[in-house]
């Protein structure tokens, strides 16, 4: 494997699949653990019971489900998305989604009664106190998001099963590392899980900016 | 440390106490099965200052929450009547009848919406201040912020606020990291820029050190002489002592007294309420 081009490739591939499934999963998951932490509904505590179980979910599980879904059997097969990035970002939408759901529904939870009573006594609206713990808990909630992209960035079962490790399409930097230590060269393999952490480590720099900025107001 | 530097009086401007502030009619509170508020009646006229008093577990803060509509009773009636007009009528606070009689904000045909209205015309404090992110005068201005009173009022009644409390140079600094003295003023300030009919203060002066308990009172004290309605929940019996007209003392949820503070202080109290002031009550 050349150790520029195709290793720049592979990195970028890898940011943008993850990048993009953490986003998607912080757009859905963000208000869904808002809603878990905040709504009183019947069911409120098995949703929680399931977002938490769904957190440890296997990765390898749900690139079957990914796999059986879009294959061409599948309900989705028409769409032609089975060993595409969109299969890959849909993997990890899936297996991100719980953590940044569980982890903001705790964070809110923990802000909830007296922020939002303050924020109540204080004139708000139901509404207004609700955006207000939200607020207070970003600092939470971007450690979610943190979470979420490690969670994603680190995982190879899923991406594997639904992208399939296609040089120059699929193959991230895990099934990389994969696919050079099953050829036996134990090298490349751990520069590239090197790589994978320097990565990780930058982007949660980014994040940990976030937080500190947020920290000192 | 610095004083207060001005008469609250002079900028925190109160709406016109009406005759009666509110009663609580047959108000009762229930935790996991265990009544933590049991109230007969309980009507506070405006312009009083009553001391609520009793053991740990007395329901004193349990009385204020549901005061504040930050609960709701398990069943009994809160009646306000805050106004300076008058007795807030249910269709001006957002409620579907206008009887203009003081209203009962869980009461049929009341929604969330009449409930904002009545909470902002009343100022919580409690023991533990919620400072939010940002700065003291981002805290200060957020009720006002909430009520969409326009940038230069709010920066004009801020700056008047922190005056009050004695730190208008304290607008820039980030809340969360103030002392719990500054933090204590603050929540002070936030809760009286709103001109509020009723103060509630939930042990408001419990854990600082004796020159912010003397800021916090003189505060008091200035809104008391405007005519604001106060209902302070307080350990401090000295505090209750030189500030309250009434004192209401609970004991397991109940009144055990309700009467003029010359009266509690005196000894002429019933004989639970005596040993509560002589310090000899076991409970």
């Amino acid at each position: 494997m050349p150790l520029t081009s195709e290793i720049i490739e592979i990195v970028l591939l890898s940011l943008f699949v993850s990048g993009t499934a953490t986003v998607l999963a912080g757009l859905a998951g963000v208000p869904l653990g808002t809603f878990l932490a905040l709504g009183r509904f019947r069911g409120r505590g098995l949703a929680m019971r399931l977002t938490y179980t769904l957190m440890g979910l296997p990765p390898v599980l749900a690139g079957v489900v990914v796999f059986l879904i879009l294959s061409a059997s599948g309900p989705l097969g028409r769409l032609h998305l089975l060993f595409t990035p969109a299969a890959m970002v849909i993997a990890q939408t899936l297996l991100v989604l719980p953590i940044v759901t569980g982890l903001t529904s705790v964070t809110v939870a923990g802000k909830d009664r007296e922020i939002r009573e303050t924020a109540l006594a204080l004139g708000a609206t139901p509404r207004q106190a609700a955006t207000k713990v939200l607020v207070e808990a970003r600092l939470g909630i971007t450690g979610a998001l943190a979470a979420g992209l490690g969670r994603a960035i680190g995982e190879v079962g899923a991406v594997m099963l639904v992208g399939g490790n296609i040089a120059g399409f699929t193959r991230v930097m895990t099934t990389a590392i994969v696919l050079e230590t099953r050829k036996g060269d134990y090298t490349l393999g751990l520069w590239l899980g090197l790589i994978l952490l320097v990565v990780a480590f930058l982007v949660n720099s980014v994040f940990a900016g976030l937080q500190g900025a947020g920290e000192t107001r | 440390m610095r004083a207060a530097t001005r008469n609250p009086g002079d900028v925190l401007e109160a709406a016109a106490a009406p005759a009666m502030a509110l009663a609580c009619v047959g108000l009762r509170k229930e935790y996991a099965g265990r009544a933590a508020l049991d109230l007969d009646r309980l009507d506070v006229p405006g312009r009083e200052t009553l001391a609520v008093v009793g053991p740990s577990g007395a329901g004193k803060s349990t009385l204020l929450r549901l005061i504040a509509l930050l609960e709701r009773p398990d069943s009994g009636e809160l009646r306000f009547g805050l106004s300076a007009a008058g007795p807030i009528s249910a269709e001006a606070a957002g409620g579907s009848t206008a009887t203009g009689a003081p209203v009962d904000p869980w009461g049929n045909g009341w929604g969330e919406a009449g409930r904002v209205t009545l909470r902002r015309q009343m100022g919580f404090v409690t023991q533990k201040t919620v400072m939010f992110t940002g700065t003291v005068a981002e805290n200060v201005a957020y009720g006002l912020g909430l009520r969409g009173v326009p940038a230069d009022e709010v920066r004009r009644r801020v700056g008047e606020a922190l005056e009050t409390v004695g730190l208008e140079h304290a607008a820039g600094w980030p809340a969360r990291f103030l002392s719990g003295g500054e933090a204590q003023r603050v929540a002070l300030a936030r809760a009286l820029i709103g001109r509020p009919s009723i103060i509630l203060l939930d042990e408001a002066t419990a854990n600082l050190d004796p020159a912010n308990v003397g800021i916090i009172e003189r505060i008091i004290t200035g809104q008391r002489q405007r005519g604001t309605t106060i209902i302070m929940v307080t350990h401090n019996l000295g505090q209750a002592r030189r500030l309250a007209d009434r004192v209401l003392f609970l004991w397991e949820g109940r009144t055990e007294y309700l009467g003029p503070a010359v009266g509690f202080f005196s000894g002429s109290g019933v004989p639970r309420a005596r040993a509560f002031v002589a310090g000899e009550l076991v409970y």
